[in-house]
């Protein structure tokens, strides 16, 4: 197809506007008039100092969180940005939009048919790229990664732009710990006023949120194009020797800011911790009663007594008796669908897989992997000893081969020497599988290591298995395809649960925090806390570094929690009664099945309480 | 030199096909200044005069029935009394921040001025609900349960005098030009004047007679069924503004009239 002379260009996109039918604007055939291209800057008046982005500590009024919400908010301290993947972290949808800075929208059209592709946008603060998809495609799965801007469709409804985005990261609601899950959804709205566009958003998060957020706000178009549009970021070392695993917090009930924004503009406490009643009038009724009103905030300071509430999440395991497959990052896929993640790197030898899966759909799994590489399984590397990832080792790894082995000296020893795919692990996995017999004794690792890393070259890129003491059990790893830039974590790290930490094979709380740091310290972002190094979870979806950082946080805060009252000669029980996960339950917890939030919290406990003994 | 002169041809064909859908588009839009409800009177091809359809039946959306503020942006303005003093985001002049600086509640409520901050220009900010209704083919009827007061947004020229609390509201369907055979798009527009003068934030921050309110009204469905209807708001104020205030506000649909509860207007 020829290319359409640029000439011709301004004179069809008139025709369009001009209304002879011709359709060049995307689906729906409409109009020039709500076109938003061009640069604004977000109106200064409305929400004054919210508009530089944060907010002051406690001051939530007008925002529907839940419990968790507030108490993740409530237990926030600011000293937490000095952490290094919090320093560069990103704006997410639509909170960005209320960041100072300038702002710019653009279209993207097909050259050939000036359909109209998407719909862009770009923000000056974290240097955010926002792409509104206008051509019907469908949303990515539950299992592929999240970006700050989100994954965004958009369509024309009257006058306005809307915009539906999923997948966007663990940001905030307002930048003063009220966090926005990574389980939200946005609903968005641009309609252009003359040189305005008024902008209206609805956040859907069932994590932090009672009722949807919904927000008003105006930007204003630059009458010249601004100067400014980037916004350099670096993390460093902003104090020396900082321990990996400090992340700072409040104790609920001991903030010691609590009352000062309120103080300062006297203002009502119950107000300024928010909640759904904050946004309705008749809230105004209760302004009449301060004692009543300060009562009810007391109330609020602190987890109200009960079970540990339920994640909300969505699971991003299809179930669907299928096996999906994720290209993640260079030569590594992950295969999604049969318990546990599967890591698949391939390349001119053979495929070198991590973890196996349950073992429910291995001969599913098994042709996946033969569509991705032409030649068979050549090792199978098994981060944990859970049967949800070594479970299809029987069958993957008679599936494959070991050609390094044939014609060796093993061949003289081992009549099937190099028949079926080797099978590597740390020498405790390998013992802890033997030990609970769940799997006949070909689906055992035969190539174990004992100390702190194994390497091989393969496929063309150099791979790299670490060994992770007392993290999940004494017997954990990580593999890093260096050239691919993927880290496969096992069960170190998952989105979908609490780290189900072994305790009697030798797991511990502080193992597992430290993996995670093992982890953080290999791992470089492309831009601002996104991209770059990918890491393939356990369980759950594919991510970058910074959920593996918030995972960090939250692991410390509870360990430092739980290590706080066990000072304080708490029993278990009383750790358990005080939900010390109240404020990310709704994201992990589990009450029901075999790893929940008291089993999760009793092993935190027990591995402080007893700290297992240096692996061997 | 073939192709340049195929390419000409589509040059003038193209910008000759663009000049005729300009006649067309021109030739749909009202007059300027004409009430802008009245329907297209006829076009090219058209089948003839018609009467001006009414305000009501020209509708770019029903803004009828109740709707509940959402109390989520300028939360410690709105939802509480703020304190004296407490300017922030609106650019007071010389002559505003004396009149914001002399605020004394006790005397409005003396003076039987209580109903200031309940003015055009801050109403629709006052936690609340409004209820919205066609008063007849031309006017809307916008009543509020904060202070128990009724705005009428007019689609025709008034010679109300106005010098009340709401002043004189005009109101137009703001039409975004579209293709020829699509439904027509845009937004209410209203336009407010001849306002007593009155508080644009409850703590005494003032707007005179002389202020214009410049509203647009749009309305939002979402897909799980909520309607909001969004407020963008311009008041512009010589006598006491240094720059044009400018504020968004948004209303959640009711099914009824729950919790619709009006009481007076309260300088406290």
């Amino acid at each position: 197809m020829k290319r359409i002379p640029k000439l011709l260009v301004p004179a069809l996109v008139s025709v369009a506007a001009f209304g002879q039918g011709l359709d060049f604007s995307g689906r729906s055939g409409l109009p020039a008039g709500i076109d938003i291209s061009g640069a604004y800057y977000p109106l200064p008046g409305q929400d004054s100092g919210l508009i530089t982005a944060s907010g002051s500590l406690v001051e939530y009024g007008g925002i529907p969180m839940n419990e968790a919400g507030r108490l993740y908010a409530l237990a926030w301290s600011a000293a937490r940005i000095q952490g290094r993947q919090h320093q560069c972290m990103g704006y997410v949808v639509p909170y960005t939009y209320n960041a100072p800075g300038n702002f710019r929208f653009w279209e993207e059209r097909d050259p050939y048919t000036q359909r109209l592709l998407s719909i862009n946008s770009y923000w000056q603060i974290s240097e955010g790229l926002r792409t509104i998809w206008m051509d019907d495609r469908p949303h990515p799965p539950a299992y592929a990664p999240h970006t700050w801007a989100g994954f965004s469709t958009g369509k024309y409804e009257g006058n306005t732009l809307s915009v539906y985005t999923t997948h966007i990261k663990r940001g905030w609601i307002r930048a003063n710990g009220v966090p926005q899950s990574d389980e939200a959804t946005v609903y968005d709205h641009f309609i252009r006023h003359g040189d305005r566009i008024t902008y209206f958003a609805v956040v859907n998060d069932p994590v932090y949120l009672a009722e949807p957020f919904s927000r008003a706000y105006t930007m204003l178009r630059n009458a010249k194009e601004p100067d400014g549009w980037l916004y350099a970021c670096d993390d460093g070392e902003q104090i020396l020797g900082r321990p990996e695993d400090l992340v700072e917090s409040y104790d609920w009930g001991k903030h010691p800011f609590l009352r000062e924004f309120a103080d300062k503009h006297q203002l009502p406490l119950l107000g300024l911790l928010g909640g759904p009643e904050t946004t309705h009038p008749e809230f105004v009724t209760k302004l009449k009663d301060p004692a009543a009103m300060e009562t009810a905030a007391k109330a609020l300071l602190a987890p109200a007594p009960g079970a540990p509430h339920a994640s909300r999440a969505v699971d991003p395991n299809p179930r669907d008796g299928e096996i999906h497959v994720l290209p993640v990052q260079g030569n590594v896929y992950m295969l999604v669908g049969d318990g546990g993640n599967i890591a698949v790197q391939v390349g001119e030898q053979g495929a070198f897989v991590v973890n196996t899966g349950a073992g429910q759909l291995s001969d599913k799994v098994i042709a996946a992997i033969r569509k991705l590489s032409k030649n068979p399984i050549q090792f199978i590397a098994n981060t944990n000893p859970s049967p949800e990832l070594t479970g299809g080792n029987v069958k993957l790894r008679a599936a494959g081969m070991d050609p390094s082995l044939m014609g060796s000296f093993f061949s003289g020893q081992f009549a099937d020497a190099g028949q079926g795919a080797t099978v590597i692990s740390h020498l405790n996995t390998q013992m802890h599988l033997t030990d609970a017999k769940t799997l006949p004794s070909d689906g055992i690792p035969t190539d174990t290591f004992v100390h702190d890393r194994r390497r091989k070259f393969h496929n063309g890129e150099a791979v790299e298995i670490f060994y992770q003491p007392n993290a999940i059990t004494d017997g954990d790893s990580i593999v890093h395809f260096r050239h691919s830039d993927v880290i496969v974590t096992g069960d170190i790290f998952s989105t979908t649960s609490y780290p189900a930490i072994d305790v009697k094979n030798g797991g511990s709380i502080q193992g597992e925090i430290d993996a995670l740091n093992y982890i953080l310290n290999r791992t470089i972002y492309e831009h601002d806390e996104e991209g770059g190094t990918m890491i393939i979870p356990g369980h759950g979806r594919a991510c970058d570094e910074w959920e593996v950082a918030e995972y960090r946080d939250m692991l410390v805060i509870i360990r430092d929690r739980v290590q706080k009252l066990i000072k304080s000669g708490a029993t278990e029980q009383q750790v358990k009664t005080a939900r010390v996960t109240a404020d990310y339950d709704e994201r992990f917890g589990v009450n029901s099945g075999a790893w929940t939030t008291d089993i999760f919290v009793a092993a935190v406990y027990n591995s402080l309480k007893n700290p297992p003994k240096p692996a061997q | 030199m073939s192709y340049k002169l195929t390419h000409m041809r589509r040059i003038v064909l193209l910008t000759a096909v663009a000049a005729l859908g300009m006649y067309s588009a021109l030739a749909q839009a009202p007059p300027a200044g004409a009430p802008p409800p009245g329907a297209p009177a006829g076009g090219r091809g058209g089948r003839g005069p018609q009467a001006p359809r009414t305000a009501k039946a020209a509708a770019l959306f029903d803004l009828t029935g109740y709707w509940n503020a959402v109390v989520t942006e300028d939360w410690r303005y709105r939802m509480v009394l703020p304190m004296k003093g407490d300017y922030a985001g609106i650019q007071l002049n010389p002559e505003g921040l004396k009149i914001a600086n002399a605020w004394d509640p006790a005397k409005d409520e003396a003076a039987g001025e209580q109903c200031k901050s309940y003015g055009a220009a801050n109403i629709m900010r006052m936690p609340g609900r409004i209820h919205i209704t066609w008063q007849d083919d031309q006017i809307l009827k916008l009543d509020t349960d904060a202070g128990s007061q009724t705005r009428t947004l007019n689609f025709e020229a008034s010679q109300a005098p106005g010098g009340d609390w709401q002043g004189v509201s005009r109101a137009i369907w703001e039409l975004v030009p579209v293709g020829r055979g699509v439904a027509p798009v845009g937004s209410l527009k209203i336009v407010t004047t001849k306002m007593k003068p009155g508080y644009l934030r409850r703590n005494g921050v003032p707007y005179s007679a002389n202020a214009t309110l410049t509203e647009y009204f749009d309305k939002i469905d979402e897909p799980n069924g909520d309607s909001y209807l969004l407020v963008t708001t311009t008041v512009e104020d010589p006598t006491y503004l240094g720059q044009p205030y400018l504020t968004a506000s948004h209303f959640k649909k009711q099914a009824n009239a729950a919790g619709w509860n009006p009481s007076a207007c309260t300088a406290k």
